[in-house]
């Protein structure tokens, strides 16, 4: 309990209507302690933006976007390595959830999240050496196998090591990457980038990649059980099959056999008119590199009308740009062969259905069946593992099933594609994160725990009024005409420094203090301290605010907030005065005191007047008099 | 007998219910035929929004001698209008060891609210009364406060803070509960004389009904929710019920 300000320093001390030192001087603060004026106190509160919240990985993009915006590009960058190993990979291929779920949107447009990522991610890699390679602890000696090098394995092999584990990746393909390499055209990650994020992983030591090992058929469920841990991240590259008649002739593949020949580098030969059966983004994916290859023409046949494709609208934009056709609500029927060789469809009016477990069931519309021409069908109808090698109990349907850890049984652990089904990419690397920390929680003898609930913010919460309407820096893309013509163009290209610059100084950093001196600046009691660094930015002197709130409502990204001052429940918080707004203790008491003295005093010379001057009368009218009775009667006013 | 009523509250937008508290005691006692005193703040600043403002009342068998002295000495009855109060200052200066009643308007539990004060404010307890007026007020809007219901109505209340004439009946809102549970849990004026000045008497009687009482008998303290408005007069250091109409 502290008791201030209840009494004037002698030499403040001036008998009547002293000179006190205002509250705007810190002596005068100490005198006045207004803070018993309120009944909110304003409490600087961090809350989770959305985009942090949309991450699977967690990123802290309106961190690193406060680093861009300084033109701290290190620290940008060492904020995503914090969470993920590859930006330039997620730079470049990310659905970026953190865009779609951005508050910018409901002011204009969302922030470009993904290309500054790419910004720093690229920087990043043009670094001569890694710049966390030199703070990582050293390796503890235990191995963890990961069965798989796609995002997910190499995000949990990375996370390891920033633990101290070592890690052993099992890869079935001869080169690393998963679907990064053999899932995702060139034009969309270039195979150089890849190759170098995978690098700069493998440069902080600890990290061994075994390629052409197969789980299942190189090493046994048994041999990856006997590892301290094991992670479980095979992917799903075995497409769905079709049953419809024709489907054995040649010229009909699979989109993701297609891609991951594509990828590899392998040759393929495409024809020039192609039929795409699906309608989500590995059809889109193979429909744009089939006219790269083939240079012909591709068609999207999809049951799903133009506003159920499942295509990202920027994928789907481009590659109309590029001269994809589009057959919405239609269904293959049977494929027409000559030879042995595609020679046509036959294609119906159809409608997505789905039954009640959720899984297709095509609508066709009989009566509709007409001829097309093509010499090259890909099936993009979805994807499964191949899982018979496993325990059945674990698989159901192609995925690997897990508790709410992400834990098979016993010390493996699954995540990505195999765990979830068809995904992104930053959904595997999320899982690899989760599934490192999870592991090392195993390993450490320590519970798994939940994700511990975040607040997020909203953007009612911000003051909208301190963000002028700024566009969205325009992403810049290579012509239509040009990518169309090669495998190796990239289509989304890098924004330059300005443009990465600019793009994260539209970040309305929402519900995190991004220290704007707002707050500071407004309030009328000087009870704001920037000098104590509270919150990493400012501190409220208790003492004096009287809880105006005129910070919290000003406050722009809504990190400041009211809470009432009856929630403070610590008792040596309370600042108590000993009188109201007297200016020193007993003020009141002692004039009471002295108003009696002055009374009696006043009286004792009337008294005494009149017993001077006996039958004179006074001076003072009747009024006067009366209000010198003191013990008369009239206790009552009237 | 003589008992001194302070009611603390905030300048301007809790003004009037802590008006209206020492208003409705001292209008009753009067009528009762004691002497009796109600006296606005000059001490404080009562045009200040949220500052800390004072309302005495005071009354007695014989007549008030001290009436130049509008700040109240020796209050043994205390009521705080707004929970936070209880923070905020040393409202029991000058209240005689174990012969207060403290009456705070407050939803919470009465340990959380005792967390608050340091021995020395206990020992001068008791009584402790928390009472929920807020909830036991007559509901209008979204609250009973004037100050979050009406601005247009605050407004005119602010011409009063300072001596004009009322400009709403007296004994509303917050105020009613809370002149309700002060009454019940002293136990000097009967609840009907001062539920006949009280313009909100339903809520007045709701105070009277429901509010809790902690009370401090020697260094225990002991808890009873009130079931029937009447103190329990085994405290010896609480005023005894006084004889209505004995003033004289």
């Amino acid at each position: 309990m502290s008791v201030r300000g209840t009494r004037i320093p002698p030499h403040l001390q001036l008998p009547i209507a002293g000179v006190t030192p205002p509250p705007t001087e810190k002596e005068g603060q100490r005198l006045f302690p207004t803070g018993n004026f309120r009944f909110y106190r304003p409490v600087y509160r961090d809350k989770t933006p959305p985009c942090n919240n949309a991450c699977p990985t967690g990123e802290q993009i309106q961190k690193y976007l406060d680093f861009v915006k300084h033109e701290r590009f290190l620290d940008g960058y060492l904020t995503i390595l914090e969470d993920n190993p590859m930006p330039s990979v997620t730079g470049r291929v990310c659905y970026h959830p953190c865009e779609t779920a951005c508050n910018r949107a409901e002011h204009d447009e969302p922030i470009g999240i993904r290309s500054v990522e790419r910004f720093l991610g690229d920087y990043g890699l043009a670094l001569t050496e890694n710049p966390i390679a030199g703070g990582l602890p050293a390796l503890g000696g235990t191995t963890v196998a990961i069965a798989g090098s796609g995002p997910a394995g190499l995000a949990c092999a990375y996370h390891l090591r920033r633990r101290g584990y070592s890690s052993v990746i099992f890869e079935a393909l001869e080169k690393p990457g998963g679907m990064l390499r053999a899932g995702i055209p060139h034009w969309h990650l270039p195979e150089e980038i890849l190759d170098a994020e995978i690098a700069k992983l493998l440069s902080l030591g600890g990290i061994e990649i075994r390629c052409g090992v197969r789980a299942g058929e190189d090493i046994s469920w048994d041999e990856l059980r006997g590892y301290p841990a094991a992670f479980l991240a095979l992917g799903q590259d075995v497409g769905r099959r079709l049953p419809v008649d024709g489907i054995e002739s040649r010229g009909v593949v699979g989109a993701l056999e297609f891609l991951r020949e594509a990828g590899l580098g392998r040759p393929v030969t495409v024809g020039r008119q192609v039929l795409v059966i699906g309608g989500g983004n590995t059809a889109s994916d193979a429909a744009r590199s089939a006219i790269r290859l083939g240079g012909g023409h591709a068609t999207i046949v999809s049951l799903e009308s133009e506003t159920e494709l499942l295509i990202v609208p920027e994928d789907l934009e481009q590659a109309r740009d590029e001269g994809v056709a589009f057959a919405p609500n239609t269904a293959l029927v049977r494929v027409l062969a000559e030879e042995g060789h595609v020679t046509g469809a036959v294609v119906c009016d159809a409608a997505l259905a789905k039954d009640d477990a959720g899984n297709v069931v095509p609508r066709l519309v009989p009566g509709t069946e007409r001829e097309v021409a093509c010499d090259t069908i890909m099936i993009a109808i979805g994807q499964v593992q191949r899982l018979a090698w496993l325990p059945e109990r674990l698989s159901d349907h192609g995925v690997i099933t897990a508790d709410e850890h992400g834990r098979v049984e016993g010390n493996v652990f699954v995540g990505g594609d195999v765990m979830r089904g068809p995904s992104m990419v930053v959904d595997a690397l999320g899982d690899g994160k989760r599934a490192a920390r999870d592991i090392d929680r195993l390993l450490t003898a320590q519970e798994l725990m939940p994700e511990p609930d975040v607040e997020v913010m909203p953007y009612q919460g911000l003051n909208p009024a301190y963000f002028r309407h700024a566009p969205r820096m325009p992403i810049p893309l290579s012509p239509p005409e040009r990518r169309r013509a090669s495998q190796q163009v990239e289509v989304t290209l890098a924004y330059s420094r300005e443009a990465a610059v600019a793009e994260s100084d539209r970040c309305m950093s929402c519900g995190v203090c991004n220290g704007c001196d707002n707050c500071y600046i407004v309030c009328p009691d000087v009870s704001v301290l920037r000098d104590a660094r509270e919150n990493g930015h400012y501190s409220i002197r208790t003492t004096y605010c009287k809880g105006c709130l005129v910070c919290v409502q000003e406050c722009p990204t809504g990190c400041l907030e009211k809470v009432p001052e009856m929630d403070f429940d610590d008792p040596a918080d309370v600042v108590r005065m000993e009188t109201a707004f007297a200016p020193y203790d007993g003020a009141h008491a002692e004039q009471s005191a002295f108003t009696k003295q002055l009374i009696e005093e006043t009286i004792a010379e009337y008294d005494a007047a009149r017993q001077a001057g006996k039958g004179q009368r006074t001076q003072r009218g009747g009024n006067g008099n009366a209000a010198f009775t003191p013990n008369g009667d009239s206790g009552v006013r009237s | 007998m003589y008992h001194e009523l302070t009611v603390w509250s905030r300048g301007i937008i809790m003004d009037k219910e802590a008006r209206d508290v020492s208003s409705c005691v001292a209008t009753a006692a009067r009528a009762l035929g004691y002497h009796a005193d109600n006296v606005s703040d000059y001490i404080d600043d009562p045009d200040r929004t949220n500052c800390l403002v004072r309302r005495y009342a005071r009354f007695g068998d014989s007549p008030i001698v001290d009436r130049f002295v509008y700040e109240n000495p020796c209050p043994d009855w205390v009521v705080l209008v707004e929970e936070t109060i209880i923070k905020a200052v040393n409202f029991l200066r000058g209240t005689p060891e174990r012969g207060g009643v403290l009456v705070i308007n407050s939803k919470r539990d009465p340990e959380y609210l005792l967390k608050f004060l340091p021995d020395e404010m206990k020992a001068k307890l008791a009584k402790f009364v928390v009472v929920d007026a807020v909830g036991l007020a007559e509901q209008r809007g979204s609250s009973p406060w004037m100050f979050v219901r009406n601005l247009s109505e605050l407004a005119l209340d602010r011409m009063s803070t300072e001596g004009a004439e009322e400009r709403l009946a007296i004994g509303l809102g917050i105020a009613a509960p809370l002149i309700g549970a002060l009454v019940a849990a002293t136990g000097v004026l009967p609840v009907d004389a001062v539920a006949d000045v009280v313009a909100d008497r339903d809520a007045m009687l709701r105070g009277v009904a429901h509010h809790t009482v902690v009370g401090f008998a020697g260094p225990a303290a002991e808890t009873r929710e009130a079931e029937k408005p009447q103190t329990d007069g085994t405290d010896a250091a609480a005023p005894t019920a006084a004889p209505a109409h004995a003033a004289r």
